[in-house]
C-alpha cells in the first residue's frame, strides 16, 4: 500500500529572475515499510525532495499525497499539525533541543501531541532503550557524542508513530563505527517494526543497505532500483519515475 | 515539560547575557522607583504640610471669596452650615477662621499682618498650631490673647506679655483697633507666614473686625483623604452653589501645583529615558536571542510546535527576564525606600531653603505605594511586551526550509 504519492512535483528558486529548476516534474511513490535511500550528487535536488515530502517547503507546482491528503495543499497550522502526527524528522546536525534532556527531547513530541504523562514516560523509556540509550536518558546533548545524539535523534522521530521517517543525510556528521550503529538501529526498527525510513544520502554505507536506491540528478529521477529485483531502465530525462 | 520550564531553562543557555540584561532591568527599575518614592514622597508630604498647616482637604467660603480676598466676602457661620458639614460623609473636622489684613503697631514700629481670627480647639487639632508656640502659651479659648509670629514679633521688638496695637477696616468698611495682650510666640518655617501672622480666638477678630457670626472660611478634613472627590461633590451638592464655593486644597493652591507638576513632568522624562534605553538594551538580546536561533526555531516547527506556541515561549523567556530584573530591582529599592519612609531626608543648603520658601519643612520622606511600584514593574513588563514583537513576527514568518539551513 502507498503511504506516499507524488505527482508531477516541481520546485523552482528564483521564479522571477533566473528560474532554478531543483525538482523538475518529480513522480513518485512510496511503500509502507520501504528502506530507500535518495542519491544524487550535491544540488541533485535530494534535500528539496525531503523537505517537499515533510511539508516543510512549498512545492512551485504538483502534488504530494499522504494518506490520502494532498499536503501542498494545507494551510500553515494544519500542515504543522499533519507533520506531527505523521512524519518523523531527522537532521544531519541532529538538531535536539539543547536545554532539554535525551528523555525530554523525545518526550517533547508526545508532549505536543497531548500524551498523557504516563504513557509518555513509557514510550520514552521505550525508545530510548531501542536505540541503545537507555542509560542516558537524563543526559543532556552537550553530554552525548555525535552518534548517541542522533540515535536520540532517531528515537524522537519515532516518538509521534509516525508514517514515515525522512532523514536527511543522518550519517554524515558521525565517524564511521557511530554511522554502523545508527544504521543498524534504523535498520532493525524497520526490520522489526515495519517502521519506513526515506533517506538523503552521499553515504556508500546508507545505500549498501537501503532496499530501494533513487537517483536524482539535476531535479529528475535517473535513476530508481530495488535491490532485490533487477534495476529498472531509467526514463528520459523530464519524465520522472513512478513505482 | 510545561512551555514556563522550557523557557526558564532557554534563558539561562547564555547566563552572562541574560545576566547582563536583567541587571540592566534592575538597575533601571532601581532609579525609577527610588525617583518616584521621591517624588511621591515629596507631593504628599508638602500635600499634608497644605493641608494641616493651612487650607484642610477642603474650604467653603463665599462664593468668588478666593479671588478677591475681602472681609466683605464672609459668610455667616451658624449651626445650619455646621450641621449641614457635619453630617457630610468623610468629613472629620471643621475650623472657622475669619482671616484679614491689619496694621500692626508696637512702640514706634508698625506692620502690616494677616489676622487670623480662629477656634483655638479646632485649629490645634487640624493646624497642630500649638506646636509651633516657641514662647508664652497657646490661645486660650476664652481670653484675649493673641499669638504673632517670630519674625514679625522679632521686627516689632514684642515679647510675650507685651501689647499689641492692631487698626484697620472691617467689614463694611467699619474702622477696627484693638488692644491685644501677646501670650505667644509662634515660629513657622516659611519666612512669609513668619513675618505676617498674627492668630487670636475668633469671637476677638469677629468683634475686632465688627463681623459677629461671620467668617470668611470653613476649612474641613477629611477621614479618608483618597475620597476627596467625592466628599467634595457631596458638599457641592447639599450647598447653594449661587453663594458658597466648595474648593479642593490643590484648587488653591494653584502655583504650588504648578511647581509640582513641573517636577514630576521632569522626574518622568528622566524615567523615560531611563526607560528607553533599557529598552533598547532589551531589543538588542531579544534580537541576539532570536537570530542565533532560527534554525532551532525551525527544528522546534517542523517536528510539530506550532508558531504561535513557540511564539509564546519566546515571549516567556523575555518575561522571565524582565521579571527576574524587576523583581530584583524592587527588593533593592524597597529597602532604602522603607528606611527613608520611617527617617525623612533632611535636606540641607540651598534645596532647603527652597523648600523653608515654600512653608514647608526640609524633609524628604520616600514614599511607600504598591500603586507606583505596581505601575514601574508594569512598564517594564510592557516594553519586555513590546520588544517581543520583533521575535514574534519573524517567528510567524519562520520558512522551515530555509531556517534549518541556517
Amino acid at each position: 500500500m502507498n503511504i506516499i504519492e507524488i505527482k508531477n512535483l516541481t520546485k523552482v528558486y528564483d521564479e522571477k529572475t533566473i528560474p532554478v529548476y531543483a525538482l523538475n516534474g518529480v513522480n513518485l511513490s512510496f511503500r509502507e515499510g520501504e528502506f530507500t535511500s535518495i542519491v544524487g550528487p550535491s544540488g541533485s535536488g535530494k534535500t528539496t525532495l525531503l523537505n517537499l515530502m515533510g511539508g516543510l517547503d512549498a512545492p512551485t507546482s504538483g502534488e504530494i499525497v499522504i494518506d490520502q491528503t494532498d499536503i501542498t495543499r494545507l494551510k500553515s497550522r494544519k500542515l504543522i499539525d499533519f507533520r506531527l502526527r505523521n512524519i518523523g524528522f531527522v537532521f544531519q546536525s541532529f538538531n535536539l533541543i539543547p536545554v532539554l534532556t535525551a528523555k525530554e527531547n523525545v518526550e517533547f513530541i508526545m508532549q505536543l501531541q497531548g500524551v498523557n504523562r504516563e504513557q509518555r514516560d513509557l514510550r520514552t523509556l521505550e525508545l530510548l532503550k531501542s536505540v541503545g540509550l537507555g542509560n542516558k536518558i537524563n543526559a543532556r546533548p552537550g553530554k552525548l557524542s555525535g552518534g548517541q545524539q542522533q540515535r536520540v535523534a532517531v528515537a524522537r522521530a519515532l516518538a509521534s508513530k509516525p508514517k514515515f521517517i525522512l532523514a536527511d543525510e543522518p550519517t554524515a556528521n558521525l565517524d564511521s563505527k557511530s554511522a554502523e550503529n545508527l544504521l543498524e538501529i534504523m535498520e532493525k526498527l524497520n526490520r522489526e517494526e515495519n517502521i519506513t525510513f526515506i533517506f538523503s544520502t552521499h553515504d556508500s554505507r546508507v545505500v549498501a543497505k537501503a532496499r530501494r536506491v533513487i537517483t536524482l540528478e539535476d531535479g529528475k529521477i535517473v535513476g530508481d532500483v530495488l535491490k532485490n529485483s533487477p534495476p529498472k531502465p531509467p526514463l528520459p530525462l523530464g519524465e520522472g519515475t513512478g513505482r | 515539560m510545561s512551555d514556563i520550564r522550557l523557557a526558564w531553562r532557554n534563558i539561562w543557555r547564555n547566563r552572562r547575557r541574560t545576566l547582563l540584561t536583567a541587571a540592566s532591568i534592575f538597575l533601571a527599575i532601581f532609579l525609577a522607583l527610588i525617583v518616584r518614592s521621591l517624588q511621591i514622597g515629596w507631593f504628599d508630604n508638602l500635600t499634608k504640610i497644605v493641608v494641616q498647616s493651612y487650607t484642610g482637604h477642603i474650604q467653603i467660603h463665599k462664593k468668588g471669596y478666593w479671588d478677591d480676598r475681602d472681609i466683605n466676602n464672609s459668610i455667616v457661620y451658624d449651626d445650619s452650615l455646621t450641621r449641614l458639614v457635619g453630617s457630610t460623609q468623610n468629613v472629620d473636622k471643621t475650623v472657622p477662621r475669619l482671616e484679614y489684613f491689619a496694621l500692626s503697631s508696637f512702640g514706634k514700629l508698625t506692620k502690616g499682618v494677616l489676622l487670623a481670627g480662629t477656634d483655638p480647639t479646632w485649629e490645634d487639632a487640624l493646624t497642630h498650631l500649638s506646636a509651633r508656640v516657641v514662647s508664652g502659651r497657646y490661645l486660650d479659648p476664652a481670653g484675649k490673647g493673641i499669638l504673632v509670629a517670630e519674625g514679625l514679633a522679632s521686627f516689632l521688638g514684642l515679647h510675650t506679655g507685651d501689647t499689641l496695637v492692631l487698626l484697620g477696616q472691617g467689614f463694611h468698611g467699619v474702622s477696627a483697633a484693638g488692644k491685644y495682650p501677646v501670650s505667644g510666640i509662634l515660629h513657622f518655617p516659611s519666612p512669609q507666614l513668619n513675618n505676617q501672622m498674627v492668630y487670636m480666638n475668633l469671637a476677638a477678630a469677629q468683634d475686632f473686625f465688627s463681623a459677629d457670626q461671620r467668617i470668611t472660611s470653613l476649612s474641613v478634613t477629611l477621614v479618608n483623604p483618597d475620597e476627596i472627590n467625592a466628599t467634595l461633590a457631596g458638599l457641592k451638592s447639599k450647598t447653594d452653589g449661587n453663594r458658597y464655593e466648595v474648593m479642593r486644597w490643590d484648587e488653591m493652591m494653584i502655583e504650588v501645583m504648578q511647581q509640582l507638576k513641573v517636577k514630576t513632568a521632569a522626574g518622568m522624562i528622566i524615567i523615560a529615558i531611563l526607560y528607553m534605553i533599557v529598552g533598547f538594551g532589551i531589543f538588542g538580546t531579544v534580537i541576539m536571542m532570536t537570530n542565533e536561533r532560527m534554525k532551532e526555531f525551525g527544528v522546534i516547527v517542523s517536528v510539530g510546535m506550532q508558531k504561535r506556541r513557540l511564539s509564546v515561549i519566546l515571549v516567556l523567556e523575555m518575561l522571565l527576564i524582565g521579571l527576574t530584573g524587576t523583581l530584583a530591582g524592587v527588593a533593592g529599592a524597597m529597602p532604602i525606600m522603607i528606611w527613608f519612609n520611617i527617617n525623612p531626608l533632611h535636606l540641607w543648603g540651598n534645596m532647603a531653603q527652597a523648600f523653608i520658601s515654600y512653608g514647608i519643612e526640609p524633609l524628604m520622606p520616600l514614599a511607600l505605594k504598591p500603586g507606583f511600584i505596581l505601575s514601574n514593574v508594569v512598564s517594564v513588563l510592557i516594553i519586555v511586551c513590546v520588544t517581543c514583537i520583533y521575535p514574534v513576527r519573524k517567528i510567524m514568518k519562520l520558512k522551515v526550509a530555509e531556517a534549518l539551513h541556517k
